[in-house]
């Protein structure tokens, strides 16, 4: 009653304030799409769980739980079929380890180089180059592991076949690489200043400060980089499936890493291809594949959790360092002695005593030798080590790319890229493949960008940090680590059978789209960010609507990282195969699709089938191989190219 | 003055890739006296300072000429490594930066790791440099607590203390309180007072009244120059030049 007095004698002035109905309503519909764009994000992660659930509880009618989680054995075919994933997720279990014993080690000396030793021009070169390596689809990894690593491994090892665990985890160490260095790498630059000239001017040498106060403070940030690196492992398919003979057995003994070993998701890509809808056999596949993602999804929370406490340690939101930083830095030396003790003894039960001892001892020496040496010395050697683990990086990067540039350019001609392939594939050309990849890839980013954009804008322009956002974030986020072998899994039983629409391209498109979403929304969120608040500022003062500030004001500027974001979208896209195994590909076709509800061909697919299944297509393996590395890495080296360019560009 | 001087400098130019910084700078620091630098804001003086520890040497575009001595050996000379200067010559920061270490081990990491590992020893140093630094009453029974958890002016305390704790000779402050209120700005003025008893002090500072209370000599920079030194009396009563006279009776800067 009171509001009402008051509006009825406000003077004319107040009119104009309440005439703005109609652009306030518009105002709220535009605020709603947004939102729903963001929800679709969440949604999203409890679809593909709700599809996993609902097609692998069956499962649990033919096996108990327990036995489908620890049988020793795996044979959906046999006989007696048998659901036991033990071997499995130890396979899995066992390659990641692996990976990652090469991969971290390597990562954070990579990281430490690049952002504390290297000089600028040096650096130029190296961020790029590690970057790369990312770039490079999986089962080109793949395709190079089977061609050159596996032979390798069986000629230096004397074994009758190369493709083994120690082959998975040496690939897959160069696959992780990336993660652990990039996010290393921003961690140990975010390292203040400060720390560093406050040690150098107590008359500490370089190595002593990035050994006892840079690392230390950016430990936390390089755990999670490791967390992330071990996601990736993890989640990885196509390049596992290629290198590690896919053996069902629990190695023997159990740190024989030239057993051949088989991962949960080489389960998937084999066997998802070649098993009957609704049978027990596709029933467990969906139980293993609701396995890994629980697994993936343990693993990148952590890591969430832990940029999380950074974050706020960062932005001054928290308070002092992190509990759980606090808490090392306590029973650091404890926890030190406990960790040696326990791997020793592992060490000594699976393994042999004498083997522990000599570890012991070596260890001992290593712990009491540097005390001795020079801190100069001590400088040298660390610095030396660090840049062969560089040198080491970036040589694994050229045999890669060099390999596949050498042999694949003879294969290269107008007709291999015009013409559709024959002899399966072993003559003729790729080009059907090369129009089907880039139509799945259009497609995708055509329904990713908006929904995508869309989220980031409501993230970011829309509301403050609550728990709607987090739990936004939190799906963005597992939605980003779950494995791509995952997203094809659900695709397969929720757009291809589902609803019905068949093995088709719109089905790999919408696929391809929901693994993409979560890069264009953090990409397009960084960029929002980016933005200073006084641009808001000033043209909310102004009058303006939000929805025409947001439009006007905050958008243009941030479109170079939007692009960014889109062009690495496309990158990982074009180079993944396991989305679209299962929803969009055929291994052969001469024609292009003349509809979304056609299958086509793809590059990635197409490589795979030749690398496997056709023998004899050596040359145009290569070629293959080399138009799909040329294709993606081209878009990764635009990217970087928008990146570096309007970095420089964009001062304020 | 000449006879005690700890650091001298004879006619240093610097530049930052082309641009000039220091323009034939010549001072000396007599020893066990506190100097400071004064001048308005890019004038040079904590270029100056960060010479005399070599930590220009991080900066890679950095270009230096002239001769800087340290108890008669030139700093720059290829027998000096710049590690163990600035054992010998410390520094103190703008603002306060203590390690996300505790404050133990904030104290303790220089002289770890300059070799010492003797727990005894090491707990005599915290000791003994949170004693100097007057900070010992206020954090004894917290000594494993995070040093970030201490007040700015505690934190700059601390930071003098792990300074002292690698026993140098020469202890350099670059605008020690620019960053702390006046409470604490006059504990650490008094602390000053105490180090010079022991170590040779140059402090740059902003206000040209803690240079008049603390310092015993003065160095008035302008433009990369140094334009007049002498006793801090002097400098602020008669000064010689037009120029830090319009300065210190606040015409400018």
């Amino acid at each position: 009653m009171e509001n009402e007095h008051v509006v009825n004698d406000t003077p004319a002035v107040s009119a104009e304030l309440f005439s703005g109905r109609s652009s306030y309503l518009k105002e709220r519909f535009i605020r709603s799409v947004w939102f729903m764009t963001a929800v679709f994000g969440v949604l999203t992660v409890f679809f593909i769980l709700a599809f996993l659930v609902i097609d692998g509880i069956p499962i649990f009618a033919t096996v108990s739980p327990v036995e489908f989680l620890f049988g020793t054995t795996w044979n959906p075919t046999g006989a007696i079929p048998a659901y036991g994933t033990l071997p499995l997720w130890i396979g899995t279990v066992l390659v990641t380890i692996g990976a990652m014993v090469i991969a971290a080690p390597l990562g954070i000396a990579c990281a430490i180089v690049i952002a504390e030793l290297a000089s600028p021009r040096l650096k130029a070169v190296f961020k790029p180059a590690t970057e790369l390596l990312a770039g490079i689809p999986s089962v080109v990894y793949g395709f190079f592991g089977l061609i050159v690593l596996t032979d390798f491994i069986r000629v230096n090892f004397d074994i009758p076949t190369g493709e083994t665990w120690l082959a998975g985890s040496v690939l897959l160490g160069i696959m992780a690489l990336p993660t652990i260095i990039s996010v290393s790498e921003d961690a140990i630059s975010a390292v203040p200043k400060e720390y560093r000239e406050g040690s150098l001017a107590l008359g500490t040498t370089r190595w002593q400060t990035i050994s006892q106060v840079i690392v230390p403070s950016a430990l936390s940030g390089i755990t999670a980089a490791l967390i992330l690196g071990i996601g990736r492992a993890v989640g990885e398919t196509m390049a596992v499936l290629m290198v590690t003979g896919n053996a069902a057995i629990i190695p023997d003994p159990i740190y024989n890493v030239l057993s051949p070993i088989r991962t949960l998701t080489g389960t998937l890509g084999i066997e998802m291809g070649e098993t009957a809808i609704g049978s027990a056999h596709y029933h467990a596949l969906f139980g293993v594949a609701l396995l890994l993602l629980l697994i993936t999804l343990a693993v990148n929370l952590s890591a969430t959790v832990i940029l999380g406490h950074i974050h706020a340690k960062q932005t001054g939101s928290g308070k002092g360092p992190g509990r759980l930083s606090a808490l090392l830095a306590r029973y650091q030396q404890n926890l030190k002695i406990a960790a040696v003790a326990f791997i020793l003894l592992l060490v000594a039960f699976f393994v042999s005593p004498l083997v522990a001892l000599v570890f012991a001892l070596i260890g001992a020496a290593l712990w009491y030798i540097p005390s001795h040496i020079q801190p100069r010395h001590q400088q040298n050697i660390a610095f030396s080590l660090l840049y062969v683990a560089i040198a080491v990086v970036l040589a694994a990067l050229a045999i890669i790319l060099g390999y596949i540039v050498i042999n694949g350019l003879p294969a290269i001609n107008w007709e291999f890229l015009t013409t559709a392939p024959r002899a399966l594939g072993r003559e003729g050309g790729i080009f059907p493949a090369i129009i089907g990849t880039l139509y799945l890839v259009t497609g995708a980013i055509a329904i990713a960008l908006p929904i995508g954009v869309g989220a980031a804008i409501y993230l970011i322009e829309y509301t403050r940090e609550n728990i709607l956002t987090k739990l936004i974030r939190t799906g963005v986020d597992l939605l980003n680590g779950t494995p791509s072998i995952v997203f094809g899994l659900f695709g397969f039983s929720f757009l291809v059978l589902y609803l019905n629409l068949g093995i088709s391209l719109i089905a790999g498109q919408i696929t391809l789209a929901l693994m993409v979403l979560p890069t264009v929304i953090r990409t397009t969120e960084e960029a929002l960010r980016s933005v200073p608040t006084s641009f808001r500022e000033g043209s909310l003062a102004l009058g303006a609507t939000q929805w025409q500030t947001i439009s006007r004001v905050v958008i243009p500027p941030a479109i170079p990282g939007i692009i960014t974001g889109a062009i690495l979208s496309i990158g990982r896209a074009a180079g993944e195969t396991a989305p679209i195994m299962f929803t969009a590909v055929v291994f052969s076709s001469r024609y292009l699709p003349s509809s979304l509800s056609d299958p086509v061909m793809a590059l990635p697919y197409h490589l795979y089938i030749l690398a496997t299944n056709v023998p004899g297509a050596e040359t145009n393996q290569y070629g293959t191989a080399l138009v799909l590395i040329t294709m993606v890495v081209g878009i990764y080296l635009v990217a970087i190219a928008v990146r570096t360019h309007y970095q420089k560009s964009i001062r304020w | 003055m000449d006879t005690s001087a700890v650091i001298e400098t004879q006619g240093v130019n610097l530049w930052y890739g082309d641009n000039q910084a220091l323009t034939n700078v010549t001072i000396s620091f007599p020893e066990k006296t506190i100097t400071s630098l004064i001048g308005p804001s890019g004038c040079g003086k904590s270029t100056l300072l960060r010479c005399l520890n070599r930590m220009n040497d991080l900066i890679p575009s950095c270009r230096i000429e002239g001769g800087i001595s340290y108890h008669g050996t030139d700093l720059y000379g290829p027998a000096i490594d710049p590690v163990h200067l600035r054992k010998q010559v410390g520094m103190v920061f703008q603002r306060p930066n203590p390690f996300p270490k505790s404050i133990y081990d904030n104290i303790t990491y220089g002289p770890r790791m300059h070799g010492i590992r003797d727990r005894k020893t090491l707990e005599q140093i915290v000791e003994e440099s949170l004693r100097k630094a007057a900070l010992w009453d206020e954090v004894k029974d917290r000594l494993s607590a995070s040093a970030m958890g201490l007040s700015g002016g505690q934190q700059q305390r601390l930071c003098i203390a792990r300074t002292l704790a690698v026993n140098p000779d020469v202890i350099l402050m670059d605008e020690p309180c620019s960053a702390l209120d006046p409470i604490a700005t006059a504990k650490i003025e008094s602390l000053m007072e105490e180090l010079k008893s022991q170590y040779t002090v140059i402090i740059v500072t902003h206000s040209m009244q803690q240079a008049a209370r603390v310092s015993d000599y003065t160095g008035f920079m302008y433009m990369g120059e140094l334009i007049e030194t002498g006793e801090t009396a002097k400098i602020f009563e008669n000064p010689e030049k037009e120029l830090t006279n319009n300065y210190i009776t606040g015409r400018f800067g």
